[in-house]
């Protein structure tokens, strides 16, 4: 069983102070890892974002979640992922995805391609940034990329790499990520191009057990090596639960008692919420605890009490 | 007083951990050098630029940092435009925001991104610079090109510099061209069409006779602009001596120009300190540069001369 920790997600600041600050807060209370998301709403870039609040900390973590890999050639990726790799000390969690959110590929005029075609490039995407890491000079003639005699420069400070988180919620990507990441996220199924009704209902129980399920037959002996990670969006510090999850209910079309358990809420006193972490890393294996910082505050003594645990 | 100032780069590709890249842009910005470059290559390049910027604006107060210059060809201008805002914005409206058509052949080819012919990988680049700046600006935006298709996006963040300077350089009449009509910085550099920085093609685009035409491209194309822009260009070899004469006589045969060539090219700097900053002002007088870029290995050497014409 690994020991529980916990990463926020920041996607908008409005000043370099104002960054600085948060980056050092999160660190402060005990957060492992700093998230930015990548998309093309209100979103600052998580590149530069993150490579700032790497200078400005000196033990947290930085992270994507994720980067879309349609966005930039993979070479440049894995540069860019080395570069904050080396100039944070190594403390980079490199997230990347096949992409899916249906309004950033419009807006930027770029195809959005079927999900097995975003998922092909993906993984050849995957072997490219790999051999980056390695510093060594390779080629690569794929479907969907050419490299040919590169070496990438700077060498990541994490050997033999970064670690790379990738999460996903339909069955290939699942098992794409347990057999090659160190991190995997276990997300709704993102088919629909945005989040609603589809996706909600992807994260109830039933539908995070089948998926656990899939991510344990691809991992094999594996499993033990990784970290399942859950974002949740749904996250409340309060003394009336069932108050919350009877507002949640229809929004799942389910009873609010199978609202809480589904894995996109994490939802009740610190207790309630602490006891309901147990359960599901007993059951999930689930150890990495992602939310959003609208919580940071209301979730810090949780953080006290389960990171390292 | 002029009216242009001098000021001072650092173009900086090397950085082997964060304790040396952190100490060298301190270093810069308390030598009173201006601003902080970083390539963007794949190859022979230590690290990504925005990446390295980020961190360097995070660990210093009045550093100017820029790009020097952003392939345009490696990123979409959307995913582009969206980093550049947020290191303007996270680094409170320090950035310098040079891009280029991209012409080092070995980065194409190695990454497999084709190589068009210059012609169109200029046309491109001025379709990106539109559509950056038309996401800088307020409200969505929408751009149909020949190149890139944009669709009522509201760029975001909106970076803190209104306008956010661009930085455009090059040395021929067409990329010139686009500097001095789209850039507040307008670098005068080698023609680089041979692929390779190293090549005596590019070596010899950078004389004196070949930098009074090029700044006649840039006038032309300029118009009433020229007042405003500010000319930079890239000195690559500096040294500081007493004797210089023996240096510059080895110049002046490898490239076959005269010594006194030599000494006014903008792309070496070699004399006493006065010498340098008396050579540096007569560049300006006749070319109308005043912001130069030297590369990081001689920032010591060269700091008395930065403290000497900044700001004059």
């Amino acid at each position: 069983m690994k020991p529980f920790r916990f990463g926020v997600t920041v996607s908008q600041v409005g000043s370099a102070a104002e960054w600085r600050d948060k980056a050092r807060k999160i660190e402060d209370l005990g957060y492992a890892t700093l998230f930015m998301p990548d998309h093309f709403g209100e979103e600052l870039a998580p590149l530069p974002a993150i490579a700032m609040a790497a200078a400005h900390t000196t033990t947290l973590r930085i992270g994507s979640l994720m980067f879309d890999n349609d966005y930039k050639h993979p070479a440049i990726l894995a540069k860019e992922a080395a570069t904050i790799d080396l100039l944070s000390d190594g403390r980079l969690e490199l997230g990347i995805g096949a992409g899916w959110m249906r309004t950033d590929y419009d807006q930027l005029g770029l195809p959005y391609d079927p999900p097995a075609v975003r998922v092909d490039r993906f993984e050849e995407a995957l072997h490219i940034i790999k051999q980056c890491f390695t510093g060594e000079q390779f080629t690569y003639h794929g479907e969907h990329y050419r490299v040919t005699g590169y070496a990438s420069w700077p060498k990541p400070v994490q050997q033999p790499g970064p670690p790379l988180l990738i999460g996903g919620g339909g069955r290939r990507v699942l098992s794409i990520a347990a057999q090659k990441a160190n991190i995997v996220g276990i997300n709704p199924n993102l088919r629909a191009g945005e989040i609603g009704l589809d996706a909600a209902r992807d994260s109830l129980r039933e539908q995070t057990d089948r998926k656990v399920q899939w991510i344990r037959d691809a991992a094999g002996p594996r499993i033990d090596d990784i970290e399942i990670q859950m974002r949740f969006f749904i996250t409340r510090v309060t003394a009336d639960r069932m108050k919350l999850a009877e507002a949640l209910a229809p929004s799942f079309g389910v009873s609010p008692e199978e609202a809480l358990e589904s894995g996109a809420a994490l939802v009740g006193t610190e207790d309630e919420i602490a006891e309901q972490l147990h359960r599901r890393r007993a059951e999930w294996g689930l150890s990495y605890v992602v939310i959003g910082d609208d919580n940071v505050d209301a979730f810090a003594p949780i953080v006290a009490k389960l990171a390292g645990t | 007083m002029h009216s242009r100032k001098f000021r001072f780069g650092v173009a900086c590709s090397k950085g082997r951990s964060r304790r040396e890249f952190t100490e060298l842009a301190r270093k810069v910005e308390a030598l009173g050098f201006s601003t902080l470059f970083v390539p963007d290559h794949f190859v022979e390049h230590d690290l990504a630029p925005t990446v390295a910027l980020a961190h360097a604006a995070a660990v210093t107060d009045r550093l100017r940092v820029g790009t020097f210059v952003l392939g345009n060809d490696y990123k979409h201008p959307v995913v582009c435009a969206r980093e550049m805002a947020s290191l303007d914005l996270l680094s409170d409206g320090r950035l310098e925001l040079g891009i280029g058509a991209g012409w080092m052949t070995a980065d194409y080819e190695k990454a497999g991104i084709p190589l068009d012919p210059p012609g169109v990988r200029i046309a491109r680049l001025a379709e990106s610079i539109t559509i950056m700046k038309g996401l800088f600006a307020p409200g969505p935006f929408t751009f149909e090109g020949k190149y890139y298709r944009v669709t009522e996006l509201d760029g975001m963040p909106k970076p803190v510099q209104q306008p956010v300077p661009f930085f455009v350089g090059g040395g021929a009449p067409k990329i010139l061209g686009l500097a001095a009509r789209e850039a507040q910085i307008v670098g005068i550099n080698a023609n680089l069409r041979s692929g390779d920085g190293a090549s005596p093609d590019a070596a010899k685009s950078l004389t004196p006779a070949a930098t009074d035409q090029k700044i006649g491209w840039v006038k032309a194309a300029a118009g009433d602009r020229f007042a405003e822009l500010e000319l930079q260009s890239l000195v690559g070899f500096v040294m500081v001596t007493d004797d210089p004469t023996p240096i510059l006589e080895g110049i002046a045969n490898a490239f076959g120009v005269s010594v006194d060539d030599a000494r006014v090219a903008p792309p070496c700097l070699v004399g006493s300190e006065d010498g340098i900053v008396a050579s540096l002002e007569e560049r300006r007088e006749r070319w109308q540069m005043s912001y130069h870029v030297i590369d990081d290995n001689a920032i010591d050497a060269f700091a008395p001369v930065v403290a000497r014409l900044t700001g004059r």
